[in-house]
């Protein structure tokens, strides 16, 4: 008897030290579940203050992320939740935060400052987002002082527009769309060039809508062997503008991971096209738009929606050319922000090292999405 | 004289019966009602019933996966689905079914209890099974047919296994192999686990009371086990090769995809209540008594053991317990299962308790359990409208007619924001589909490196889901993936710089489906991994096979035993003490 009180008082001890250890330091699996690997921390570093921050973030609990900010009387916890999201919506506003990394630049017994690089994961890919942080002691805690960026509201006022549209009769909805029994608007590559890079075949290029109507346009690529056999196909998916305007022309990157271009012996393009109903509407100007050079190479600039709806996700498309006007290089981005009318947005494009000085020239086409309606 | 015979009642085991007729009263309601549909898994086992239903010795189904083999799951509750169906139709047939199983399990756990506990608190452990909170979470809120199916067979298999092992009975040599075997046909990992927390307690049970009355040798009952493990070893093999080849051949590799039941319970407290509170109910009150009880009677011990140990693995991430006797399987394995079969060996226990309760306490303990029980079933019952498995109840026909008219069906889709809609929709299309609910029997690489589930919740799967989503989109041509049917328009931006566009709209507009043009028709994929014809007749016929040859073997008649009793060194009563034999 006093043996079986014994073993019951010996499983029930292991049991809660087993629980004791789970919680204390949670399996992986439980911790993600958690919300993160370190759960419960107290800000008691300037590190510790940005984790629980970001893990707030994270959860998208923005009050309790707002309320652990030292100088949140400066703002709202929705200006704060806006600065993050965008106060339209736009690429983060349905994104959840993947990731973040911590940079810390200077520290000292009262402040430091952090350089945190916030990685969203977009519908359309990931989107990092980079903020410099104030982290300042108060008592044995540390705060962060969030560097808000507030967008200031957009003044009443009205836009005349006055642009092309097209429309296409067709036969209804049971018809397959672009199945319209005309003929396809006239479309040709005017440019491609295979290239080895570190993760496989690229092949680049450039299309042509030839024609005096809009096009849906796409371009599959296949890469054949000397002897002619298929290696590969693949499509140009989002790096390619899909709806070109009368003699618009749109770069096109097609990726093959993992094969390698001495392996190839010839490509076969084949280029889509078919009518669609579109409009030139919203007008998107590129302002400002300058190349940085090698290191940490870029094109930037700025968009400007030019008409009176907001362009709620906007992707930016870049062609770099040599000197003799050859396609060297395709680079895309996504902005993150909604393209609020008459207000400049502005957008930063990697070019990778090795290629950037050979780049003498560039072309930069804008593909845009509204919540409203599929637009471009 | 009344005294007496309200003594005389008190005393009595319930009889099976009335056991019966009370999973009758409870669950026949809630299953008319098909209170299952709304759970996680019922409408993916209906899918793969209405397979069967169709292609009966043919497990290639085309619609999931751009193709894929059933024989990488067990078929034999869905296979008596899709028999029945004719005359049920696949939902109330699917009732039929579960109905069956609740049945079998008050029996189960009335048998396998007998083993441990008198009678009397065998039936109270039977009659506690009527209300079981895992039972009816796994059955209306998770939707695991084959487990809640399996387990009772295997729990009715157990007592023949104690009687040959411990009295060489050669009949229920025989209905135990049968009943193992259908078990394993009904679900393996059932089967697999069930072996270590069900049969080795079982077995060391027959070696402790190898010496009461009749005395065995160690070595008897030693060689007793292992013929009778070699035989159920080689009769599970044949009825499921094909299943073993497909495992085989196709080993499950894919990176691990999350599930909240490996979360820790206190650092999550909303899965905590999910994934305990839910399923043990009440008997979180009982918990001390069966660590306290099983640890003082020596013959309880291994049961004890069999539990504590199906406990902690139940409890999910919340102890690295998992993690550490599981392995890589931890993050393949859901974890409510192991709360399940925790609360089934926890019941003999709870019979005990409760009969001495109302021996002791009689009508106000009666009353306390009763109320306790209710509340228990009930809170498990309603956790499926309180907590859905989809917050969104729409119905999937329009869709299905959508597909399933003008040649739609001769390309492929994708559902996004669909949900666990999405086996009820390819039941009801003729259309394919590239994404699917089996994971273990996907095998195209846009959907097994990411670790992620259903590319239909891919968003919920963070980066990697998305990324799933994305590769898919991207061989849209390869897989004659030209619709994708969108209910949750956070996607609609990728579709739309992805080149894809909406061409019509469904159910008041809710559901876009969106198009890509020059997407050729849909080819067969996977050819390399369709079974041939001999696996296909092995899996119409053996599984079934298996539980129709265990049916008739039930049908042979116990030989009669007086069971030999053990004084337990507690008080109980005389009816505990009443000779008796095993239920069979």
């Amino acid at each position: 008897m006093i043996k079986g009180r014994l073993l019951a008082a010996l499983i029930f001890a292991v049991t809660v030290l087993l629980v004791v250890v789970g919680t204390r330091w949670p399996i992986p699996s439980a911790a993600a579940y958690a919300g993160g690997e370190q759960v419960v921390r107290t800000a008691s570093t300037p590190e510790a203050a940005v984790n629980n921050l970001c893990e707030k973030i994270r959860s998208h609990a923005w009050d309790d992320a707002y309320n652990s900010l030292a100088d949140k009387a400066r703002f709202s916890a929705l200006d704060f939740q806006h600065d993050l999201v965008g106060t339209y919506p736009g690429l983060l506003t349905y994104s959840n935060l993947d990731s973040f990394e911590m940079q810390p630049l200077h520290a000292s017994a009262s402040e430091a400052e952090i350089r945190l690089r916030l990685k969203w994961a977009t519908v359309v890919g990931p989107s990092v987002v980079t903020r410099q942080l104030r982290v300042v002691r108060d008592g044995d805690r540390w705060q962060v002082e969030w560097p808000i960026a507030s967008q200031p509201p957009l003044a009443p006022q009205v836009i005349p527009v006055n642009y092309l549209r097209w429309d296409v009769i067709d036969r209804g909805a049971g018809d397959d769309w672009g199945m319209q029994n005309v003929d396809a608007p006239h479309v040709r590559i005017v440019d491609m060039h295979p290239v080895q890079r570190a993760e496989g075949t690229v092949i680049l290029g450039e299309l042509l809508n030839d024609d005096i109507y809009p096009a849906y346009v796409s371009v599959t690529a296949t890469l054949l062997r000397k002897d002619q056999t298929a290696i590969a196909s693949e499509g140009s998916f989002d790096k390619i503008s899909h709806v070109l305007l009368p003699k618009q022309v749109t770069p096109f990157l097609i990726q093959f991971p993992d094969v390698t271009l001495a392996d190839v012996g010839s490509v076969r393009m084949t280029p889509f096209s078919s009518l669609i109903a579109t409009s030139a509407d919203p007008v998107i100007e590129i302002q400002g738009q300058h190349m940085s050079p090698a290191p940490d190479a870029s094109l930037s600039g700025q968009l400007v929606n030019q008409s009176g709806q907001v362009a709620n996700i906007a992707h930016v498309l870049a062609t770099f050319y040599d000197q003799t006007g050859q396609v060297v290089w395709v680079a895309d981005q996504y902005v993150d922000r909604a393209l609020l009318p008459q207000t400049p947005s502005p957008f930063n494009i990697h070019i990778p090292e090795d290629l950037a000085r050979k780049i003498a020239s560039e072309r930069t086409v804008v593909a845009s999405y509204s919540f409203r309606g599929a637009e471009s | 004289m009344q005294n007496s015979e309200s003594n005389t009642w008190m005393q009595r085991s319930i009889p099976i019966s009335l056991i019966l007729m009370t999973v009758l009263a409870v669950h026949l309601p809630l299953l008319l009602l098909m209170l299952p549909l709304k759970s996680y898994d019922t409408n993916f086992h209906i899918f793969f019933a209405s397979h069967y239903a169709h292609h009966w010795f043919n497990p290639w189904n085309t619609k999931w996966y751009a193709g894929f083999t059933q024989t990488t799951y067990p078929p034999l509750p869905q296979q008596w689905v899709a028999l029945i169906s004719p005359l049920f139709g696949l939902d109330l047939g699917y009732m039929a079914i579960q109905f069956v199983a609740i049945l079998l399990l008050a029996v189960g756990v009335y048998r396998f209890s007998s083993l441990w506990v008198s009678p009397r608190a065998a039936s109270f452990a039977a009659l506690a099974s009527v209300f079981l909170g895992s039972e009816s979470f796994l059955v209306y809120s998770a939707g695991q047919l084959p487990t809640t199916f399996a387990a009772p067979i295997y729990l009715n298999a157990l007592p023949f296994l104690f009687e040959w092992v411990r009295y060489q009975n050669w009949r229920s040599f025989l209905k135990a192999s049968a009943l193992f075997t259908a078990a394993a046909a009904a679900h393996h990992f059932t089967l697999l686990f069930g072996s270590f927390f069900f049969a080795i307690p079982v077995v060391v049970l027959a070696f402790m009371d190898r010496t009461d009355g009749h005395t065995v040798s160690m070595r008897a009952c030693a060689l007793r086990t292992v013929l009778i493990v070699a035989v159920v070893g080689v009769a599970i093999a044949i009825v499921l090769l094909p299943f073993w080849i497909a495992l085989f051949r196709y080993p499950v590799t894919q990176v691990p995809i999350p599930h909240p039941s490996r979360a820790n319970y206190i650092l999550s407290p909303q899965w905590g209540l999910n994934y305990f509170v839910i399923p043990y109910g009440a008997m979180i009150l009982a918990l001390p008594y069966i660590i306290l009880r099983g640890s003082t009677m020596g013959r309880l011990r291994p049961l004890l053991f069999g539990f504590w140990i199906a406990f902690l693995l139940g409890l999910g991430g919340t102890t690295p317990v998992g993690h550490w006797l599981l392995g890589r399987a931890f993050d393949v394995l859901t974890m409510e299962r192991f709360s399940y079969w925790a609360t089934l060996l926890a019941l003999p226990f709870v019979g005990m308790l409760a009969s001495e309760l109302v021996a002791r306490f009689r009508a106000p303990a009666a009353f306390a359990l009763s109320i306790l029980a209710a509340g228990t079933c009930a809170a498990a019952v309603g956790w499926v409208t309180w907590h859905p498995a989809d917050a969104q109840d729409f119905r999937v026909n329009e869709v299905a007619s959508w597909l399933n008219r003008d040649g739609h069906d001769n390309y492929r889709y994708v559902t996004l924001g669909f949900g666990n809609k999405l086996s009820r929709l390819s039941t009801l299309t003729d259309a394919g589909s590239v994404d699917g609910e089996w994971n273990s029997g996907r095998k195209l690489p846009e959907l097994t490196h990411y670790g992620v589930g259903a590319l239909t919740s891919s968003k919920y799967f963070g980066e990697a889901g998305l990324d799933s989503l994305r590769a898919m989109l991207r061989h849209a041509d390869y897989y004659g993936l030209k619709w994708v049917i969108v209910r949750d328009h956070y996607y609609d931006p990728l579709l739309w710089f992805a080149g894809w566009r909406p061409v019509d709209y469904l159910d008041d507009k809710t559901i876009a489906i969106w198009s890509e043009d020059g997407v050729p028709p849909a080819t067969a994929v996977n050819a390399a991994q369709i079974p041939p014809r001999w696996q296909g007749l092995m899996w119409g016929t053996l599984p079934f096979g298996s539980s129709v040859i265990a049916i008739l073997l039930l049908l042979i008649p116990a030989r009669k035993r007086r069971r030999i009793l053990q004084e337990y060194p507690f008080p109980i009563n005389e009816e505990d003490l009443a000779p008796g034999r095993l239920a069979s």
